[in-house]
């Protein structure tokens, strides 16, 4: 047959749908089984170190006394000033209100220096500069502004929150397929539905990505702002701590901390999931 | 011009009396600037005029500009020699009288199938609400149990006829396709390939088709246009005389088509590459 399309490979898919020539194996470790190896190893060395070095506690406390600080933050009546409860509530608020006005911020204007060069230039360069300033440095001058309230807290942890969605949402929307754009153009879309039905969702997992660094950024700038001066919050719980060498409190407040990051960062991950549903089918 | 191309398409115009075709281009150029401040002549004095429900290919070496002229009846490019019009109108940006099929189907993964083929109502001020119409375009490309599923889940031949379906939602009367089963291998071309003929023979739109390959071009066109290398001009517009409905078992056993394939294939290799 005069074809020149009779040419066309066979499709990959078929080779690798193939099963593994290599024998049974044994099922590997599941990833949270190897991850508490590791705690147990750490735990162990933690231990090791201080009973050979003879550590005094106030360098470095033994396990056992940061688990037994962990128990008395934790358990005592929500409601009381000495658990963690209550300071780890206002930090989680105060790091949340952060987040979602500096997210918002960084997605706007993201948004409107991918849509126009005009403003493109105008910010970037000042965007860059703030960026490139350690912003932490920035704090005092918010507590003066702001006051030691939770004002302060929120205007830290928002503007350490604006500038990875800010980047990453610039990214991603100037990352849209021109074929997508051709598309939009050829049904005659505006410019907003352009926006809203191609360039957003496809800039959806550059913005995840810029999410996910924003919360763990929110609540290190609320920790940072309440280290400066605060009526409540886990920052005052670890320097309540410290000014009495509570060394093992503060590892506890730590751990807390630790763990309301990891908290955070796997609820982003979990709404990504919802949201940017077709990314891991289709191999984005 | 002075070369025998130039005499043929003198020949191939029509006369100047008859009425506007649907789609008529009147020595259209252009001309590319690249980065490096050089010009690419991608089109040079292209003549061609297409009537209401012919369907036309355009086979031609790549980098052609086939393309190219494309994307200026679609609306998408400007032309800077020549006029371009639609119905005796000149084209001035995307119309809803014309739906584009795009390489690769082009769908938008984070839709399901049936919010990919709506999409046309949904945009460019038009906010129709017939959605009987969505199913109907849906089960004619035998896609009517697909419709809650996502782009990821259906095959590259079912993803394109879900692109032609979005392409014939407002249902538009010229239907411009760019090389739209050039990702598909052979035998699912050659379904997608009858199942277009259905759908031309059905709807009665104007079909332009952009191909690399021969058999497709013939299969499908009534006409079909051989372009040169760039800068891109139309070498011959050949008919073809095969009776429809065509099938791919007796095509090439018509008297027609192996006389055609080899003029299309010489006319190709005599231009340099082919792909």
């Amino acid at each position: 047959m005069s074809d020149i399309t009779t040419s066309v490979p066979v499709p990959v898919e078929a080779i690798e749908d193939a099963p593994p020539i290599r024998g049974e194996r044994k099922k590997p470790l599941s990833g949270s089984v190897i991850a508490a190896m590791g705690l147990v190893v750490l735990l162990g060395l933690w231990e090791g170190a201080v009973r050979v070095l003879h550590l005094p506690p106030y360098i470095l406390p033994a396990p056992e006394a940061v688990v037994r600080a962990l128990w008395s933050g934790l358990a005592v009546n929500p409601a009381s000033q000495l658990g963690y409860y209550l300071p780890l509530w206002g930090t989680f608020r105060n790091a949340a209100i952060g987040f979602i006005v500096g997210s918002m911020l960084g997605l706007t204007i993201g948004s409107l220096m991918a849509e126009s060069r005009f403003i493109e230039k105008l910010i970037m360069p000042y965007a860059f500069a703030l960026q490139s300033l350690p912003k932490v440095a920035i704090a005092p001058l918010v507590v003066i502004w702001f006051g030691f309230g939770d004002g302060s807290k929120i205007a830290i942890a928002a503007l350490l929150a604006f500038f990875p969605v800010l980047i990453n949402s610039f990214t991603g929307l100037r990352a849209t397929e021109p074929e997508k754009i051709d598309l939009m153009r050829s049904l005659s879309a505006s410019r907003f539905e352009t926006y809203r039905i191609v360039k957003l969702p496809n800039a959806a997992p550059f913005i995840f990505a810029g999410l996910d660094m924003a919360v763990v950024y929110a609540l290190l700038g609320t920790i940072v702002a309440e280290f400066l001066g605060a009526q409540q919050g886990m920052g005052v719980v670890i320097t309540q701590a410290q000014s009495v060498t509570d060394v093992a409190g503060v590892f506890a407040a730590l751990v807390i901390l630790g763990v309301l990051g990891v908290v955070l960062h796997g609820l982003v991950r979990r709404v990504e999931h919802r949201v940017v549903h077709w990314s891991r089918q289709s191999g984005h | 011009m002075s070369n025998p191309i130039a005499s043929t398409l003198e020949r191939a115009r029509p006369p100047a009396a008859s009425a506007p075709s649907l789609i008529e281009m009147r020595r259209v150029g252009k001309t590319y600037h690249t980065a490096s401040g050089g010009t690419v002549r991608a089109l040079q004095g292209v003549d061609l005029s297409i009537e209401p429900g012919e369907f036309v290919c355009v086979v031609g070496p790549s980098g052609c500009g086939k393309s190219t002229l494309l994307r200026m009846l679609a609306g998408l490019d400007s032309c800077d020699e020549g006029t371009l019009s639609l119905e005796g109108r000149r084209i001035a940006g995307s119309s809803s009288e014309v739906g584009v099929v795009f390489q690769a189907a082009n769908l938008l993964p984070w839709l399901t199938v049936r919010e990919n083929v709506r999409l046309p109502l949904r945009v460019g001020g038009r906010h129709d609400k017939i959605d009987g119409r969505i199913d109907a375009l849906l089960s004619m490309a035998g896609l009517a149990d697909f419709g809650m599923r996502y782009p990821y889940e259906l095959s590259g031949g079912m993803q394109q006829r879900a692109g032609i379906c979005r392409a014939l939602a407002r249902d538009p009367r010229i239907l411009l396709m760019d090389e739209p089963f050039g990702a598909l291998d052979a035998l699912t071309r050659e379904r997608m390939n009858s199942e277009l003929q259905r759908i031309w023979q059905t709807s009665g739109k104007t079909v332009l088709l952009i191909t690399h390959s021969i058999s497709e071009a013939i299969f499908l066109g009534d006409r079909v246009i051989v372009m040169s290398a760039r800068p891109g001009r139309v070498l011959r517009d050949l008919p073809v005389p095969i009776p429809r409905p065509r099938s791919f078992d007796t095509i090439v056993s018509h008297p027609a088509y192996a006389g055609l394939a080899r003029e299309i294939r010489g006319l190709l290799n005599a231009q340099g590459e082919l792909e």
